[in-house]
C-alpha cells in the first residue's frame, strides 16, 4: 500500500470499486465482497439511471428488491481485483456495471480485510 | 512431496471468488424456504423467471424431477365440474395451433386440426412418460440427514457438536463416523475426507477440477446439486438472505457448505448421473383410431397434431382456465366503469387486506348497511419488526421483499397491567412445564417414568380435543386472559418510535394508495387478518402473506394509533388530505377460519360512536356468518363445523386458505362491488384520478403484486406436481428441527403446500391452477408508464408470468398486455 502525504495530511492509496447491480442481486455481489474478505462497504439503494435497458426507475416504497442498488468498496488492490474477477463471472448471465478507480484514504485501517 | 493418491491432490483453476460467484448463481435454482413460524408463499420456480413461462416450467422440470402440467385426467374432471369451460378450451386450442386460418386447415377426411387437437384433450388417454422417483438418492439422503442435525432448533434431545465450525466442517468432522458415508464414499471418501481443504469455497474449485467441469459449464453443475436438495437448500438461503443474523449464531451454513460437501461425495463417486428424461410416445396411433383413420395415411397436419407433448395440452387447459377469468371479470370492469356511482359518506369505512378471503367477507359487510370497504397491503405500510411480550426472537411484520425499519415492543395496555402480569405469568408457567416435560420425555432415564406418570393426564386431555375441542379451547383460555387485551403494540416509550413526519408518511400512503375516499366515515376500521389452526404446521401460512406469516391485527393497531392522532391529522390537512374531525380509527382482525373479526381497544372509542360501534358490530356479525355459510359449502361442510374445526387437533383442513386464487384487480371497489368474484381475487383500492405521476400505481404494482404472484405460483405449481412443489400428504408429514416438514422419517424439507390445501378428499383439484391475471383501472399510457420503467414488470408481463388487462376509464375499452414473444410474431 502506498503512503502519500499532502498538506501534512497522511494519506493511503486504495482502490475503489462501484457496482451497479439489480436490487434482487444484492446478495451475489455482497457475497463476493465477503469471499475476496473485503472488510466493509456502502450500499446505496434505489440507484436510478439510464442504461442499455432504457430508464430504470429508483424509488419504490415497499420493495427493497426491485430497482437498482450501488455497492462501493474500497480495499487493496489485491482484494478488489479479486472482487472484478468474480464479477468478470457474474455478469456473464447477470446485467450490472462496475467501476474501479484509484482512491486515497485517510484511515486505511477502516479498509483492513477481515479476519 | 504429496504422500495422497492422484485422484486427491488437483490444482483449482477458479479462484475463491469466482467460485463465491458461481455458487451464488446456483443457490438461485431454489427459492428461500422460509421456517414454519413465519411460512410465506414464494414461488418455487422464482430462480427461472429470466425465462418466458413455458420454457421455465420445462427447465424447472428438468431439474426437479418434476411434472410439467396438471395430468389431462385431473384437467377433464375440473372440465366436468364446471372449473373449466369447453368452448374457452377450443379457443386456447386454436391460439395454440397458431389461429384461425391453421387451425381449421384440413388434416384429413372432414377433419380440422382443432378436431384433432380437441380430441387429444377431451378424450385420448395421456401419453404416459416414464414418471421421476421421487425417492431422494443414498447421497442426497445421506446430506438431509445432516442438515437436520445442523439446523435443528432445539427439538433434538442432543443437539449436534461442533456446529460453530460451520455446516461443511462441522459434517467433516463427524462422517467418518458415520457408516452410511463409509457405505457411501468408501475408500475414496475416507482418503477424500482427510485431503480436501477446509474451506467450502477452494473445496469446490478442486471439486471442479477434478469433476473436470468445462469452463462455462459450471454453474449449472452446481445447481444440479442444489436443485436435488430444495428444502434444505431454501432453507440456507433463508438464514443467509432473510434470517435475522442471531439466529445463525453458533450454527453459521452457507450454500457453499453445502455444495462442498456434494462435491466431495461427487468426487467420490457416491452421485449417480442424472436420469435424462425420457420422451413422450407419439399419440399418432390413439388419435388415428379414435377418427377411425387406420388405414388412411397421416398428413403433415395429422402428425403435427399427433406430435405435441403431453404437457402442451396442460397449458392448453390452464390458458383455457386463464380466458374463462379474464373475459369474465374483464367483461363486468369494461361495463361497470362507465357508469361510476355518486359518491355518498359511508357509515363506516373498512380497510381489509388485499387477501383474496377478504373478497366475500367484503362483500357480505357491505350487504349489511351503509358501509364501505377498501383493500390495502395488510401490513398498513408499516416496515416493523415486532418484539412480541415473551418471546425471544422478534417477528418481521412486513412482506419479505422490505427489511424492517422499526422495532416494536409489546408491553402492557394501559390499565391492563395486572392483567398483563397473569398473561405474562400463565405463558412463563406454560413454558417451564413444557421445557420440563420434553426433558423428562426424552431423558434416556426418565422417558419411561414420564410416560406412566402423565400418561393418563395426557389421555383425558387428548379425549377432551377429540370429543369437544371448542369446549377445551374455552377451558384453556380461562386460565389466561386474551393476548391482545392486556397488551399492546408501544410506539411512545423514552424513545418514540417513529417521528411526526414517519406517522403522516404512513398515513398518507395508505390513504394516497387506496384512493380512500375523503373526508373519511365516522368510523374507519382498519383490519388485518390471520388464520386460526391447531396442531397444524401449517397454521402461519393461513396468516397474512404481507405481515411475515404472522396475523396482521398489530399493524393495523399501530396505523389506528396513529391516524387517531391530532398532529398527525392537522400534519396531513397540510398536504391537503382532510380526516373528517369526527373521524374515529378502530383495529381490528379477521379470523379467516372462523370469520370472527375481532376488534382492538375499543375502550379508545368515545361514547360518541358507541352507537355506531354497535351497528358496526352487528353487521360484522352478520357478515361473518354469512361469509362463513359459504365458505362451508365449499368445504362440504356446515358453519358450526368449521368452528369446530379451528379448534379440532385432528383438522387437516381449517379452511381452503387462499386456494382459487386468480385475478389481481387495482381499481376503485364500485367497480367490482356487483361481482361476485368466488374468494379469487386479490383486490387492491386505487384511484387513478389522484394518482397523475403514477407512483402509487407504481408501489402497487412492484410490491402487494409481486407478493400476490408468489402466492399464485405456489398454489399453481404445488397443485401441479404436489410431491415435488408441495409439501404431499399432511398425514404422513413429520416436523424437523422446528423449521420445516419431512415425508415420513426423513429426507428434504418439503417445500410448498400440502395436498389438503388444493385438492379434495377423492383427489380432484379444488385449486385450479392458473397464472394471475391482474387487471389495472387507469389510463392505459400510464401503465406503459409504469411497466417500462420498472423491470420487473417487464418481466412478468413480457414473459408470461402475469397477464395484465388494462381497463380504460374513459373509453371503458379493455387492453391486454401483450408477451415478448407475441411482440416478437408481429
Amino acid at each position: 500500500m502506498t503512503v502519500a502525504a499532502s498538506g501534512g495530511l497522511v494519506l493511503h492509496r486504495l482502490k475503489k470499486i462501484e457496482i451497479v447491480i439489480h436490487a434482487e442481486d444484492r446478495s451475489l455481489v455482497e457475497d463476493l465482497l465477503a469471499a475476496a474478505k473485503v472488510g466493509g462497504w456502502t450500499m446505496i439503494r434505489d440507484v436510478a439511471g439510464l442504461g442499455h435497458g432504457g430508464f430504470h426507475q429508483g424509488k419504490t416504497i415497499f420493495n427493497d428488491r426491485s430497482g437498482l442498488v450501488m455497492f462501493v468498496g474500497v480495499a487493496e488492490e489485491q482484494a478488489i481485483a479479486e472482487v472484478a474477477r468474480g464479477l468478470a463471472r457474474l455478469f456473464e448471465t447477470r446485467a450490472g456495471v462496475t467501476f474501479l478507480s484509484d482512491v486515497e484514504v485517510m484511515r486505511s485501517d477502516y479498509f483492513a480485510k477481515v479476519a | 512431496m504429496n504422500m495422497l493418491s492422484p485422484m486427491t491432490a488437483v490444482d483449482p483453476i477458479l479462484s475463491r471468488t469466482e467460485v463465491a460467484g458461481l455458487v451464488a448463481l446456483a443457490a438461485r435454482t431454489v427459492p428461500p424456504l422460509w421456517p414454519l413460524e413465519s411460512a410465506i408463499a414464494v414461488n418455487p420456480l422464482a430462480g427461472f423467471e429470466e425465462l418466458p413461462f413455458h420454457e421455465a416450467v420445462a427447465a424447472a422440470a428438468s431439474r426437479f424431477g418434476a411434472r410439467q402440467a396438471l395430468p389431462l385426467a385431473q384437467w377433464r374432471a375440473l372440465l366436468k365440474a364446471g372449473r373449466v369451460d369447453e368452448a374457452a378450451l377450443r379457443r386456447a386450442a386454436i391460439t395454440r395451433l397458431g389461429g384461425l386460418e391453421t387451425a381449421f386447415a384440413n388434416a384429413g377426411p372432414d377433419l380440422t386440426r382443432v378436431d384433432l387437437l380437441m380430441a387429444r384433450l377431451m378424450h385420448l388417454p395421456e401419453p404416459q412418460v416414464e414418471a421421476h422417483t421421487t425417492q431422494p438418492s443414498p447421497a442426497a439422503a445421506f446430506l438431509a440427514k445432516w442438515c437436520t442435525a445442523f439446523f435443528d432448533q432445539g427439538q433434538a434431545a442432543s443437539p449436534m457438536p461442533d456446529r460453530e465450525l460451520g455446516l461443511y466442517r462441522a459434517v467433516l468432522a463427524l462422517a467418518p463416523h458415520d457408516p452410511d458415508f463409509r457405505n457411501l464414499a468408501g475408500k475414496a471418501g475416507r482418503q477424500l475426507m482427510l485431503a480436501v481443504p477446509r474451506d467450502p469455497l477452494e473445496a469446490i474449485a478442486e471439486g471442479l477440477v477434478a469433476a473436470e467441469v468445462e469452463a462455462g459449464a459450471e454453474e449449472a453443475y452446481l445447481a444440479r446439486f442444489v436443485a436435488q436438495l430444495p428444502g434444505w437448500a431454501g432453507h440456507i438461503r433463508w438464514r443467509t438472505e432473510n434470517a435475522d443474523p442471531e439466529y445463525a449464531a453458533g450454527a453459521p451454513a452457507t450454500m457453499a457448505d453445502l455444495l462442498a460437501l456434494w462435491m466431495l461425495l461427487d468426487r467420490a463417486g457416491a452421485v449417480p448421473p442424472p436420469a435424462q428424461a425420457a420422451a413422450a410416445p407419439d399419440a399418432g396411433a390413439d388419435l388415428a383410431a379414435h377418427f377411425g383413420l387406420a388405414d388412411v395415411p397421416w398428413s403433415k397436419a395429422f402428425r403435427e397434431v399427433s406430435a405435441i407433448e403431453p404437457a402442451v395440452l396442460g397449458h392448453i387447459f390452464m390458458e383455457a382456465a386463464e380466458i374463462n377469468v379474464r373475459d369474465a371479470i374483464s367483461a363486468h370492469l369494461q361495463k361497470a366503469t362507465l357508469s361510476p356511482p355518486q359518491a355518498a359518506r359511508p357509515d363506516a369505512q373498512v380497510v381489509f387486506c388485499i387477501d383474496v378471503r377478504s373478497e366475500p367477507f367484503r362483500r357480505a359487510l357491505e350487504a349489511q348497511g351503509n358501509f364501505a370497504t377498501l383493500g390495502y397491503a395488510g401490513f398498513f405500510g408499516l416496515p416493523i419488526a415486532l418484539h412480541r411480550h415473551g418471546a425471544a426472537r422478534r417477528n418481521r411484520m412486513l412482506p419479505v421483499l422490505l427489511a424492517p425499519q422499526y422495532d416494536v415492543t409489546e408491553a402492557p395496555a394501559p390499565g391492563r397491567e395486572a392483567e398483563a402480569r397473569a398473561w405474562a405469568d400463565a405463558q412463563a408457567r406454560a413454558r417451564r412445564a413444557a421445557g420440563l416435560f420434553g426433558s423428562a420425555k426424552q431423558g434416556a432415564a426418565t422417558a419411561f417414568a414420564t410416560a406412566e406418570a402423565t400418561g393418563p393426564f395426557a389421555g383425558l386431555a387428548m379425549a377432551a380435543r377429540t370429543v369437544a375441542p371448542r369446549l377445551a379451547r374455552r377451558i384453556a383460555a380461562a386460565f389466561a386472559p386474551p393476548r391482545p387485551e392486556a397488551l399492546a403494540p408501544q410506539l411512545h416509550g423514552e424513545k418514540p418510535v417513529f417521528t411526526l413526519e414517519e406517522k403522516a408518511g404512513y398515513a398518507a400512503a395508505m390513504i394516497r394508495l387506496t384512493g380512500l375516499p375523503l373526508p373519511t366515515a365516522r368510523l374507519v376500521v382498519l383490519a388485518g387478518h390471520g388464520g386460526c389452526a391447531v396442531n397444524n404446521p401449517y397454521a402461519a401460512a393461513l396468516d397474512c402473506g404481507a405481515c411475515g406469516g404472522h396475523a396482521g391485527g398489530t399493524n393495523a393497531r399501530i396505523l389506528a394509533a396513529i391516524l387517531n392522532e391530532g398532529q398527525v391529522r392537522a400534519t396531513l390537512l397540510e398536504q391537503g388530505l382532510a380526516i373528517a374531525e369526527d373521524s374515529v380509527f378502530i383495529a381490528a382482525e379477521h379470523n379467516t377460519t372462523t370469520d370472527e373479526m375481532t376488534l382492538f381497544d375499543r375502550a379508545s372509542v368515545p361514547a360518541s360512536h358507541a352507537q355506531d360501534l354497535a351497528r358496526l358490530e352487528a353487521a360484522l356479525a352478520k357478515a361473518g356468518q354469512a361469509n362463513r355459510e359459504r365458505r362451508a359449502q365449499l368445504l362440504g361442510r356446515t358453519a358450526d363445523d368449521l368452528l369446530t374445526g379451528a379448534a379440532h387437533w385432528g383438522e387437516v383442513r381449517p379452511e381452503w386458505g387462499l386456494s382459487g386464487n386468480a385475478a389481481f384487480i387495482v381499481g376503485e371497489r364500485w367497480l367490482t362491488e356487483d361481482l361476485d368474484l368466488d374468494g379469487r381475487a386479490f383486490l387492491h383500492s386505487y384511484d387513478w384520478r389522484q394518482d397523475e405521476d403514477g407512483s402509487a400505481l407504481t408501489t402497487i404494482l412492484t410490491a402487494p403484486m409481486v407478493v400476490a404472484q408468489w402466492i399464485n405460483c405456489q398454489y399453481l405449481f404445488s397443485t401441479l406436481d404436489n410431491e415435488r412443489y408441495g409439501s404431499g400428504d399432511k398425514t404422513t408429514q413429520n416436523v424437523v428441527g422446528g423449521i420445516g416438514v419431512v415425508q415420513g422419517n426423513g429426507g428434504d424439507l418439503k417445500v410448498g403446500l400440502p395436498r389438503q390445501s388444493l385438492f379434495h378428499d377423492d383427489g380432484t383439484p379444488f385449486h385450479v391452477p392458473q397464472r394471475l391475471i391482474t387487471f389495472v383501472h387507469a389510463p392505459i399510457a400510464r401503465v406503459e408508464a409504469v411497466v417500462a420503467a420498472n423491470d420487473i414488470l417487464g418481466r412478468l408481463f413480457g414473459k408470461g408470468w402475469v397477464h395484465l388487462v388494462v381497463i380504460d376509464p374513459e373509453t371503458g375499452k379493455a387492453r391486454q398486455w401483450r408477451r415478448d414473444d407475441e411482440l416478437a410474431a408481429n
